[in-house]
């Protein structure tokens, strides 16, 4: 039996078939492009909030909560005993402060905070500042500290006021920014934080009172304990705590949101089982009309395997091409996530395509590449020799 | 005798009604023959061509073309027998139209070890035997009917088979064209020795063969002998 040879005129006759009926191969890889870009932006935004609960720099720190709710305060004094433990390294308060700059549209996290802990406890995040300037936000009570990004954002520079109107607090703060720091990705610049003593003075029921106590341990060994010894002290306590890494947290945080996991898990079954369809009824069309060429091919002696193989290759690469224009697609639609989304969801400031979901895609792609071809392929190798020749 | 059948029957299921087709065909076709296929429709001229072209198989008897018992083979076997043995001639050419007239002589050689700058000259030689050289860059849908025959019967020469099965090769040529194709099949039998089996209903095609074989109801009816 003679060998077959793997040479130029194959991929020859792959690439010209795909072009037989150029207006459906556009459409096709259209559709494709459009459902796969679709499927990568959900995908991407899914490994972009499950980033934050694998945030490997939060392995040391713990978020102490009130037992019964993140909306119930704790007292202040739950932090000095916290301080006293061993293996505590710093523990700072933190109350999210939902103030309003200029209007509603201008979102961005901002926090009443005991500054003095931020460099020590969020050293990942803060990572570049100036000591000097620092220091003047540590001395100014109205002073405040933010990132870069946010203070580009909105053109702020050192020593301008900044008013912040509270949504959860009847309080109206007016800051000067001290202090900008830089950090590794954008969404860890997009932070503001003020002194808390300014919250308690003009709350009164905020006096000594905080939403959450951020602990950080000497090393990621003690939280497990930490955890388990300070729940345990407060179990008895008007205000009992709530502790988990700061992992779990950010995870309670986001199934605020319901379960978007499952739900861009759904989405994304949907478009690829309707990508299926798009790309088998085109592969179908494309091996019917070839049933007489495929049973020369066949006549002259190309055996059942060589054909389906060069019909499983036009439709792997009819949806790979698809899917990289979908991913390139996606890539320009990474952008405008960017902009829109994560101005009022901060774990999109650094939203981007990864390495994992290009892969997947196009992956995907292959799959459904390979298994839209097949039935109609199989079928058409299968069919007698005299039947393709008497299609005519 | 480079085809040999014997008691050769083929029949076709309608569900599970039995239409048969060829009956206990006796056939002996020597090395270098041009036979031509001859019978009303319904007779089972083209059905005995596709079994010895192997792109059928029989429902009785047995067949052995070039050397090869046709009934031994598994459906790849068979595949490989037909690369290296039968070069095929369809009444509508058959031509692939996405690949110009070089690439559609070039392809059966796909099937064999020749390097790219034999495979080219072997095209080149098949062409010019077909007096086609100078259209080797178009398309089928470029060039006349007589021309795409012409780029079809050199693909089916051009792994150099002993047999050539042609089904109607005229069929769907004016008759300028019709004669052109039928003068060039008597000089691959005259001058390469090609053994030919050609299916056709028109007499005057027939007269070209050496010897027609009338089939009527799947029995062989006559042999004649037309010319030596």
């Amino acid at each position: 039996m003679r060998r077959s040879r793997f040479t130029s005129i194959w991929v020859l006759v792959i690439l010209r078939s795909l072009l037989r009926s150029k207006r459906r191969t556009v459409l096709t890889v259209l559709s494709l492009a459009v459902s796969v870009a679709l499927v990568a932006v959900l995908q991407s935004v899914l490994f972009t909030l499950d980033s934050f609960t694998t945030n490997p720099n939060s392995s040391n720190r713990i978020a102490v909560r009130h037992k019964v709710s993140i909306t119930n305060l704790l007292p202040m004094r739950h932090a000095e005993w916290i301080r006293r433990q061993p293996g505590v390294e710093a523990v700072m308060g933190l109350q999210w402060f939902q103030g309003v700059y200029l209007d509603r549209s201008n979102f961005f996290p901002n926090f009443a905070s005991e500054g003095e802990y931020i460099t020590t406890l969020f050293k990942e995040e803060v990572v570049d500042y100036s000591e000097f300037q620092y220091r003047d936000f540590l001395r100014d009570r109205n002073g405040c500290l933010a990132g870069r990004a946010l203070a580009d954002k909105y053109g702020w520079k050192v020593g301008d006021v900044i008013t912040l109107k509270s949504d959860i607090f009847p309080i109206t703060v007016r800051l000067t920014l001290r202090c900008i720091f830089r950090s590794r990705k954008p969404s860890d610049e997009m932070g503001l934080h003020f002194h808390y003593k300014l919250l308690e003075e003009g709350v009164p029921y905020m006096k000594g009172r905080i939403g959450t106590l951020w602990v950080r341990a000497k090393s990621p060994d003690e939280v497990p304990r930490l955890i388990e010894r300070i729940d345990r002290h407060f179990a008895d306590a008007t205000e009992p705590t709530t502790s988990e890494t700061e992992n779990a947290f950010q995870l309670n945080f986001l199934k605020m949101m319901g379960n978007y996991s499952a739900m861009i898990q759904s989405i994304t079954a949907a478009v690829l089982v309707a990508i299926l369809v798009v790309t088998a009824n085109t592969m179908a069309m494309a091996i019917r009309e070839r049933n007489t060429e495929i049973a020369v091919f066949r006549a002259m002696g190309f055996t059942g395997l060589q054909v389906l193989g060069l019909l499983m290759a036009e439709g792997v690469l009819l949806s790979v091409l698809g899917g990289l224009l979908g991913l390139g697609l996606a890539g320009l639609m990474a952008g405008g996530v960017r902009q829109t989304a994560g101005t009022f969801l901060p774990y999109l400031q650094d939203f981007m395509i990864p390495g994992e979901v290009l892969m997947f895609c196009l992956h995907a792609t292959m799959g459904v590449g390979l298994l839209s071809t097949f039935i109609p392929a199989y079928r058409a190798i299968r069919r007698p020799i005299i039947d393709g020749l008497r299609a005519l | 005798m480079i085809i040999r059948c014997r008691e050769l029957s083929k029949s076709y299921f309608r569900g599970s009604l039995e239409i048969p087709v060829l009956q206990g065909l006796e056939l002996e076709i020597p090395e270098g023959g041009y036979y031509a296929l001859m019978g009303p429709s319904g007779s089972g001229k083209t059905t005995l061509l596709n079994l010895i072209a192997g792109i059928d198989r029989p429902t009785g008897g047995s067949l052995e073309v070039c050397g090869f018992a046709l009934n031994d083979l598994d459906d790849d076997e068979l595949a490989g027998w037909r690369a290296s043995h039968v070069g095929f001639i369809f009444q509508n050419y058959n031509l692939v139209p996405v690949l110009n007239a070089f690439e559609n002589v070039e392809l059966p050689l796909l099937l064999t070890d020749l390097s790219r700058a034999q495979r080219r000259e072997r095209v080149m030689e098949a062409l010019d035997l077909v007096n086609l050289t100078d259209r080797l860059g178009n398309y089928p849908r470029q060039l006349s009917g007589g021309q795409e025959q012409r780029v079809a019967i050199a693909r089916a020469i051009v792994g150099d088979p002993e047999l050539l099965v042609a089904d109607e090769p005229t069929g769907s040529l004016d008759a300028r064209n019709a004669e052109e194709v039928l003068a060039l099949m008597e000089r691959l039998n005259r001058d390469l020795g090609k053994t030919i089996l050609m299916v056709t209903h028109d007499p005057k095609a027939a007269q070209h063969a050496r010897v027609q074989v009338h089939l009527e109801k799947g029995v062989l009816e006559r042999t004649v002998e037309v010319r030596k």
